[in-house]
């Protein structure tokens, strides 16, 4: 990856002045300068491959983001006394409404895109990642998941004049207790109540798995984020001072490249506890060294490059340097590693649920799997075929996006986009 | 090369006491450090036992030493190599000994004793593994460059995408499942390494007096199928697109092309001069395959109940054993870091060129 071949027009590092030149330039049309990167990226979506991928993801980004809507216990509307109510609106948590909140604005940043300039829409974009979910989790209230049957009840004995339910009757905590039958215990195969059967203690698969979605989405992205971040930095400084302080980082890249990583998230199960943000964190510190080995690579390519050098003599800070000039030309391998790093994250985290170590009482497509074999022989293929389908379509989806931008950016691929 | 070889052992050293200093640190940062066992079980221990297990722990970490002291001391004890003492604590100099893990406060046993029965069944599953997965890759690698472009190699080329996608949980799962139970069908059996039975089975399979005996080593053999086949698919399909990129590089080489001016035929070039060049990926790749493996051999000794490193590993942290559960993450660790060096070995016999001076 040390040689890409450049899209004619863009030889030039990003945010290089244009070449001058004697004669009238030729009218281009009225466009902003685009990044390298969103060449890359508008090439990389024109793939089947990361087409099949995108979709895949958007449909579990959807669920995640819309799960109180999709799968409840709660109906929609209810309408009592002659008045309209939304019980599914009153008992949003707060992270129900970081997402929903997080999605509008990713909207609404998405439609401003061209009016905003690039820094603008960097800094609201990290900043609402960060401040939305803090904000939401001072404001709203963990709702209790006590009685999740009681619109059921409700209903059933004519007290609602009229109930609007959501598509899936069944939160993901709701173990239907007011319709256990003695004579077909949980887990129960896929029937008209419960489309994909039930787990062992009666919740529905489907609604779990939706739930699911976002642990799966939170996962990838904040292991990965975290990874990428330890990677850059180190691979960065690697790179860029060379001599022994390549040789230093080195040797920490092997080291950490050498403990298995599954072997390291027991231990810190063991003695810490199954946390789920603890597994991310770990997942994301045992996980860099890819990225610190590409972004070395890089570092080590652009560090003598004249625009560099250009930015060292004349006073700029090296932080700035390196975070301003040199990062932008030498992110794109690490984008090519981050799809992966993502489908592995995703697989780690449901091994471990799978193990039984996973966060405890959250819904996860590796505790579902989990269930499918029981410990006196029985086989429940239910719970092993859909939940396994969504591991593997979502890992497979991100390794299809990542190939798809490997390929875009392999210099024999070059005009050969499918 | 003994340069080189003298060199790599000497890095060993740093990549040691990073690997240690991790596991140790994760141990005595968390919640209680090092003692927690002694705190949280202390309303179920009877006071001698609880007096015993404080004297064993202060002998064995020196609990009111600083962090550096203990680590030095619980490093000491870990090594082969190193200060021996005898049961009162007394030192007897210096020089080779058995490694002390600790002791399994739930089963009442040196952690060394429980490591040596439980490795040789990880062991046997990566080292059968291995030659499988090299085997399949660099085939049908060779295989899918050749035919570039057509609709074999592109075909391929998704499918062991999605092969490579496939967690070996499910795969796992869904192989006990349908074709380990009575329910469906039974071709595999439903776990362990050996039938019952097979103490007393004769060696290799025979024909006798009863019918067909499938004899010591087929039955081995039956067992190991299902958990073999869960370990390997992923590998080789990761391998076979990396091997596949390799030969189409080499293919492209200006020695191929000097090969074929001089009219060297094809099937010569490919064997000769590619296949050759295009294996040194492979060989660097291992140093990442060989983690995954023996993470992969955690859930696969889980799901076909087979008594390796992973499946006591899981049950001590079931059990809350700490001293296994580290010691389990040291040997891994120890392991990885061996055959990572195997690895590099065989790359500088591969490739000549390579030199470290």
């Amino acid at each position: 990856m040390s040689s890409i071949s450049l899209p004619p027009g863009l030889a030039g590092p990003i945010g290089s002045p244009a070449q001058p030149s004697g004669e009238a330039p030729p009218r281009l049309p009225r466009e902003a300068p685009k990044f390298w990167l969103a060449i890359v990226l508008s090439q990389t979506v024109r793939r089947t491959g990361a087409r099949i991928g995108l979709a895949w993801v958007a449909v579990v980004v959807f669920c995640a983001v819309f799960a109180p809507f999709l799968a409840n216990s709660r109906p929609l509307l209810i309408k009592q006394n002659g008045a309209w109510s939304s019980p599914v609106i009153q008992s949003m948590n707060w992270a129900d409404v970081a997402l929903l909140l997080l999605t509008a604005i990713a909207i609404t940043l998405f439609f401003l895109r061209r009016i905003l300039s690039g820094r603008w829409l960097a800094i609201s974009t990290l900043g609402s990642i960060f401040i939305v979910p803090i904000v939401c989790y001072h404001v709203f209230p963990e709702q209790d998941n006590a009685r999740l049957g009681r619109f059921r009840q409700m209903q059933a004995s004519g007290e609602l004049q009229n109930v609007v339910w959501a598509p899936i009757r069944y939160s993901p905590e709701d173990h239907q207790r007011d319709s256990f039958d003695r004579n077909r215990p949980h887990p129960q195969k896929p029937s008209d109540a419960n489309a994909l059967g039930t787990e062992r203690i009666g919740a529905s698969v489907l609604s779990r798995m939706i739930h699911a979605c976002r642990i799966a989405l939170a996962v990838g992205f904040i292991a990965e984020g975290i990874a990428v971040v330890i990677g850059v930095i180190v691979g960065g400084l690697m790179g860029y001072f060379a001599g022994w302080v390549d040789l230093l980082g080195m040797r920490l890249v092997e080291i950490f490249s050498s403990i298995p990583s599954m072997y390291l998230l027991l231990t810190f199960v063991a003695f810490f506890g199954r946390d789920l943000y603890l597994i991310m964190v770990i997942i994301g510190i045992t996980s860099w060294t890819g990225y610190a080995y590409f972004t070395r690579a890089e570092f080590l390519r652009l560090r003598k490059q004249d625009f560099v050098l250009a930015a060292v003599a004349s006073g700029v800070p090296t932080w700035r340097v390196l975070f301003t000039h040199i990062l932008p030309n030498g992110l794109t391998p690490v984008l090519v590693s981050l799809s992966f790093g993502v489908a592995s994250a995703i697989l780690v985290e449901s091994t471990l649920s799978f193990l039984g170590l996973g966060p405890e009482d959250t819904a996860s497509w590796g505790s579902l799997l989990n269930q499918a074999v029981a410990a006196g022989g029985g086989f429940y293929w239910w719970l092993a075929t859909f939940p396994g389908i969504a591991i593997f379509l979502t890992v497979f989806s991100y390794n299809l996006i990542g190939e798809a931008l490997r390929d875009t950016l392999d210099p024999r691929f070059q005009g050969r986009a499918r | 090369m003994l340069n080189y070889v003298i060199r790599r052992l000497l890095l060993i050293f740093p990549t040691l006491i990073g690997i240690t200093l991790v596991v140790f640190g994760t141990m005595s940062l968390s919640p209680g450090g090092v003692g927690a066992n002694l705190l949280s079980e202390e309303g179920s221990m009877r006071p001698q036992e609880r007096e015993a297990r404080r004297k064993y722990l202060n002998q064995r970490f020196g609990l009111d030493k600083p962090f550096v002291v203990q680590y030095g001391r619980w490093l000491n004890n870990v090594l082969p190599i190193g200060w021996k003492y005898n049961d009162a604590g007394v030192s007897t100099g210096v020089g080779f000994k058995v490694p002390d893990l600790g002791r399994s406060f739930v089963r009442e046993r040196p952690v060394v004793d429980m490591i040596a029965e439980s490795l040789p069944a990880t062991l046997l599953l990566n080292v059968l593994t291995i030659p499988f997965i090299y085997a399949i890759a660099i085939t049908s690698g060779v295989y899918a460059a050749k035919n570039q472009g057509k609709w074999m190699d592109v075909g391929t080329g998704t499918a062991f995408l999605a092969l490579w996608s496939i967690p070996s949980m499910w795969a796992g799962v869904m192989l006990i499942g349908f074709f380990a139970s009575k329910d469906y069908v039974q071709i595999f059996p439903t776990g362990g390494l050996h039938s019952t039975e097979s103490g007393t089975m004769q060696f290799l399979p025979a024909w006798g007096a009863n019918g067909f005996s499938r004899g010591y080593l087929l039955d081995a053999v039956w067992h190991l199928t299902a958990p073999v086949l869960t370990m390997t698919y992923g590998g080789f399909a990761f391998m076979s697109k990396v091997m596949r990129a390799s030969v189409l590089d080499n293919l492209s080489a200006d020695f191929v092309r000097t090969a074929r001016a001089k009219g060297v035929s094809d099937r010569v070039t490919l064997f000769r001069h590619v296949l050759r060049n295009s294996i040194l990926p492979l060989i660097t790749m291992a140093s990442s395959l060989l983690p995954g493996l023996l993470g992969g051999s955690i859930i696969v000794e889980r799901i076909f109940s087979i008594n390796g490193m992973g499946r006591l590993g899981l049950t001590a942290i079931e059990q809350r054993d700490s001293e296994v559960v580290l010691s389990i993450t040291l040997v891994a660790s120890m392991l990885t870091l061996t055959s990572i060096l195997i690895a590099d070995f065989c790359y500088t016999i591969a490739d000549p060129r390579v030199s470290y001076e």
